[in-house]
């Protein structure tokens, strides 16, 4: 194992008004695992990864990414500069993230969707940009769709496409949030598939999922988090085979009755 | 004595007296509107022989500046038709054209949005025809149209200002003869800006606040 | 047919001054364009304003709106003709006076940038907030987000609703023969001094105006449509 993880969090916590969502999260994720988060609606998972990425800023605790502290070095005198935005925008660029709702750009195709960020963000030129854009599209099986306006797209095939958009940043790790929540069960198969291959292709990877099935056997470790901290972490075979608390036995008998 | 004094609050009977003409135009000319804008728009949709002529008009007044069809009205109809006769009643026959054109689509858009489950609903009961429309039907549309209505009035009150050039003595002209009186322009000009903001300002308000009244008594999100 | 209608539609005078008129109709173009992009930057700035953080610009900007909304084109056109000169005058110390060009553009593109302000705001804010994020965990910056991401699809979803507004604004640009721009309106009532026949020269221009107005909206509202089918199938 390394000695620097690709993601470590260090005791985040997070609070929106008087509601403490994190209440002191901390674990890393290695270079080329997959973590699968669980957990009950409602617990903080997504809050966790949208931390993860600042795309909530946690009120305490911090995420390192490759050893780089995301919110700042501290100083001298102990204090934590926060870093500029601009600062974070770099750093967003080595985690890929993609959503439950898929969050595609409508005015945009399939391809404009994917190249954007290397465009835009990576400045690469557009020649280089369409033919990373057409590896990505082709490792989530979606080389023929380019063109198409994701309108016309099912939810499964916009979610690949999400996918490729997150893998066309060469992220150093990808963050998955409920990435196959909001599909019709027949169009699960084809996300799952392709984040499985993912994961064999050696993708450091956080997941958080309800598909127990993928986090059993897809996954290197599986937390499961409960009220805004970690309940039970462990290989999945531990998780799903004897769980030590209570409430995870609960939660995982209930998901797969 | 400040400006103000002088040429706003010492000529404040002139501006009223204009301001009351500009309510009376703008009163008639909204009540022209919605008679004008509901026959328009049940021509349109029931008398099928002169569907062809109720499309014409409504899009004609809707295509057309209020500008230019109030000057239309005003010298062209009296020699066309020997009516109107006086500058005021070109003055609400304009206003009262173009928004009969724009109510007209307003109600066909309503009229059109209720389910026809509820007419059929309605039949199914016994009512007549005539019975459902009046019953079901228009009510249920000047529900969900009154947002507009209202909208549309403040579009009169707006283009009101314009009677004042064909010498309707409206709250713009008795503006207009103080600045030509005394060439200061720029407390009278603001004043009456100021009043034709508030008015609008306030019947908009009032007027989304009346509709959203009626909605909540049915149980329906405001607007 | 009774001889006054004869006359009132009979184009033979109307098409005798075609030059002047088309020239005057020209002005109400330049007029609208220049209005429209007054209107535009404004609007949006003004909209800004209003989905911003900060309660005092959001004041502000609501200010913008329900002042400019609410005002009637032409006391607007009157007002920024004859007083605002005076005010800047006061201000810097010297005379000074706008063209009635000047004027009528200020005018009619302030009064528009509120209409326009209230259509951006419900464009902005009916964009998802989920496509910001998708934006920001790729690294984009917020300029870059805005431009990229938001505005594209606000202009798309407004589309509808600004046509109107444009509609509205290439109407009001009439009236701006009130302060001696040359315009179509202007020609018409220069031409019925000299000949004194109101009936044909009145009916010519409120028919080219329909004509215009019915036959450019239309296009335009047609060609918009065929644009946002592509993304909102
Ligand atoms: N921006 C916010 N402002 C206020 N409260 C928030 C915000 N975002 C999340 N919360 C609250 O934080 C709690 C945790 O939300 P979170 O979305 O992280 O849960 P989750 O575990 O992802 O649930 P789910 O499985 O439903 O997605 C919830 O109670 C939610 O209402
Ligand atoms: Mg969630």
């Amino acid at each position: 194992m390394d000695a620097v993880p690709a993601i470590r969090v260090v005791d985040l916590r997070k609070s929106f008004g008087a509601l403490e969502v994190l209440r002191g999260v901390s674990f890393d994720v290695h270079r080329g695992s997959v973590v699968s988060m669980i957990g009950a609606s409602g617990s903080g998972k997504s809050t966790l990864l949208r931390c993860i990425n600042r795309l909530e800023r946690p009120s305490a605790g911090e995420v390192f990414i490759d050893g780089e502290p995301m919110g700042g070095p501290v100083t001298a005198s102990g204090e934590r500069k926060e870093r500029p935005l601009k600062d974070i925008n770099r750093m967003r660029r080595d985690l890929g993230m993609v959503f439950q709702q898929f969050n595609l750009w409508p005015h945009m195709t399939v391809i404009g969707n994917v190249i954007e960020a290397p465009l835009r963000v990576r400045r690469m030129s557009r020649k280089d940009a369409i033919q990373l854009a057409e590896e990505c599209l082709a490792r989530v099986h979606l080389s023929e769709k380019g063109k198409e306006y994701p309108a016309r797209l099912s939810g499964g095939q916009m979610q690949r496409v999400a996918i490729a958009r997150a893998l066309a940043m060469q992220p150093k790790a990808m963050l998955f949030d409920e990435p196959t929540s909001s599909l019709d069960p027949e169009l699960t198969d084809e996300v799952l598939t392709v984040m499985r291959e993912l994961a064999a292709d050696g993708t450091t990877m956080i997941v958080v999922t309800h598909e127990m099935a993928f986090a059993r056997d897809a996954s290197d470790r599986v937390l499961f988090l409960h009220n805004g901290q970690i309940e039970e972490e462990g290989p999945p075979d531990q998780v799903f085979g004897q769980p030590r608390s209570e409430r995870c036995r609960q939660f995982l008998s209930k998901k797969l009755q | 004595m400040s400006n103000w004094e002088r040429l706003v609050w010492n000529q404040r009977g002139l501006l009223l007296q204009g301001l009351a003409v500009t309510v009376e135009i703008c009163a008639i000319a909204f009540a022209m509107a919605i008679v004008g804008g509901l026959v328009l728009c049940l021509v349109r949709l029931h008398v099928r022989p002169l569907r062809p002529a109720a499309i014409a008009l409504i899009e004609f007044f809707r295509a057309t500046p209020i500008f230019v069809q109030l000057m239309w009205v005003n010298y062209v109809w009296p020699e066309l038709f020997g009516w109107p006769n006086s500058f005021f009643t070109s003055g609400w026959v304009a206003l009262g054209l173009q928004s009969s054109g724009y109510l007209a689509e307003t109600f066909r858009a309503g009229i059109e949005a209720v389910p026809k489950g509820h007419r059929e609903a309605g039949y199914s009961v016994g009512m007549s025809p005539f019975q459902v429309y009046r019953r079901i039907v228009l009510p249920e549309t000047l529900l969900t149209v009154a947002p507009s209505i209202v909208n549309q009035f403040t579009v009169i009150v707006k283009s009101s200002t314009l009677v004042s050039v064909i010498t309707v003595p409206d709250l713009m002209l008795q503006a207009m003869k103080l600045v030509n009186i005394w060439y200061e322009p720029i407390e009278v000009l603001t004043a009456t800006a100021a009043i034709y903001i508030g008015v609008v300002f306030l019947v908009s308000t009032a007027g989304k606040a009346l509709a959203d009244f009626q909605r909540r008594r049915f149980g329906l999100n405001a607007t | 047919m009774s001889e006054a209608l004869i006359d009132a539609l009979n184009p033979a005078l109307f098409w005798e001054y075609r030059l002047v008129l088309l020239r005057g109709l020209a002005f109400n173009a330049y007029v609208f364009f220049a209005a429209a992009t007054v209107a535009l930057v404004v609007g949006l700035a003004a909209a800004l304003l209003r989905v911003n953080r900060a309660w005092p610009f959001r004041m502000l900007g609501t200010l913008h709106v329900e002042v400019f909304r609410n005002a009637p084109d032409y006391i607007m056109v009157i007002w920024v003709h004859f007083v605002l000169p005076l005010l800047l005058g006061k201000l810097i110390g010297q005379r000074i006076e706008f063209s009635p060009f000047v004027s009528a553009v200020i005018a009619l593109g302030f009064v528009y940038s509120g209409y326009f302000a209230e259509t951006f705001r419900a464009g902005i804010q009916s964009i998802p907030q989920g496509h910001l994020d998708a934006g920001r965990a790729c690294g984009m910056g917020e300029t870059a987000i805005l431009w990229r991401i938001v505005l594209p699809q606000v202009v798309r979803r407004m589309l509808p609703e600004a046509v109107n507004q444009f509609v509205s604004l290439f109407k009001a640009t009439t009236i701006v023969s009130l302060i001696a721009v040359p315009d179509l309106m202007y020609q018409v009532s220069m031409v019925t001094q000299q000949e004194m026949r109101p009936l044909p020269l009145y009916t010519g221009a409120a028919v080219t105006y329909f004509v215009v107005i019915y036959v450019v909206a239309g296009s335009v509202r047609g060609l918009s449509e065929r644009w946002r089918n592509k993304i909102y199938a």
